[in-house]
């Protein structure tokens, strides 16, 4: 089976917990993790050749870890600032996954990463995640959401393999 | 030589990721400066020597590829070392941002991929980073 988005979007958001938060997301959750709730939420709305949002969604508790990860022990502390950071990861992600399943010729804006209250989903009569992928994050876990509003069938679209 | 750096970003997040970076690359450091976007930044510029730019493409009200412009256009400016830092991800704009010079460090990054771009634009050597290696006094012949 070629590429399809859900890989890709699996793709991204692995190497950017990765790179920028030095955490390694597990595909198989532990029952603890499996049990923890996705409590926060960021949404990244874009625009393109294909306009729609990437929502990421995480539980609380693994929010230090992140924040201290990426900034510092001394830094980490505040709450507001443990939540832009999972918003900087939602970013990165998202203007990653994007020109990996529509080319590097695309042409995406992006908006600010906002905060969204718990609980709540983007609400559009189609709303179903083109993508989703999950990993369990240290006691908690983590789920990225690829939500697009063309008319392509995304799910099976292929997509180039990874840069070597 | 200590380099003051200006970090534009509109995230706070990654502007304190980049100058956490910045002080462990190694490059000695004056001032670091920062900004949430390229109007912003533009201002700075205008009051305080800048050696170094690190500057962030998708911002709100100025983005980064429309600051550089200016920066080029401006005989006093054209000529300041930047490094774009970004999650753009289209080829024709990170060309663009090339052509006038800006070198290219995308996110995710490794913060030793950013220290490695920064030691090259900024021309510190791997001496002054390392520190100079002693070299023995064996006299033996090769």
């Amino acid at each position: 089976m070629p590429n399809t988005t859900e890989q890709c979007l699996s793709r991204v958001t692995t190497a950017t917990f990765e790179e920028l938060a030095l955490l390694f997301p597990e595909t198989q959750l532990t029952d603890e993790q499996a049990a923890a709730p996705l409590d926060v939420a960021v949404l990244v709305n874009f625009r393109g050749p294909e306009p729609g949002r990437l929502l990421l969604r995480a539980s609380e508790q693994i929010l230090p870890i992140i924040a201290a990860n990426m900034l510092g022990a001394e830094q980490s502390g505040a709450t507001p600032l443990q939540r832009d950071a999972l918003g900087e990861l939602a970013n990165v992600i998202c203007g990653n996954v994007l020109p990996a399943i529509f080319g590097a010729d695309a042409i995406f804006h992006l908006d600010a990463p906002r905060l969204i209250e718990p609980g709540y989903m983007p609400v559009r009569d189609d709303d179903r995640p083109a993508a989703r992928a999950m990993f369990g994050v240290e006691n908690g876990r983590t789920e990225a959401l690829l939500f697009l509003f063309g008319n392509a069938p995304a799910r099976s679209r292929p997509v180039p393999p990874p840069a070597a | 030589m200590a380099f003051n750096v200006l970090v534009v970003d509109d995230s706070a997040v990654m502007r304190q990721m980049v100058v956490r970076t910045l002080k462990m690359s190694g490059v000695p450091l004056g001032t670091i400066l920062e900004a949430s976007n390229g109007e912003e930044g533009l201002f700075i510029l205008q009051d305080q020597w800048v050696d170094l730019l690190m500057l962030d493409v998708n911002m709100p009200v100025m983005n980064g590829e429309e600051m550089l412009r200016r920066i080029r256009a401006n005989p006093e400016s054209e000529s300041l070392p930047v490094i774009i830092v970004s999650t753009e991800g289209s080829e024709t704009r990170l060309s663009a941002l090339q052509e006038m010079g800006a070198s290219i460090v995308r996110k995710p990054f490794a913060p030793e991929t950013l220290r490695d771009v920064i030691l090259r634009v900024t021309g510190v050597s791997d001496a002054e980073y390392y520190g100079t290696v002693p070299v023995s006094s064996d006299d033996s012949d090769f």
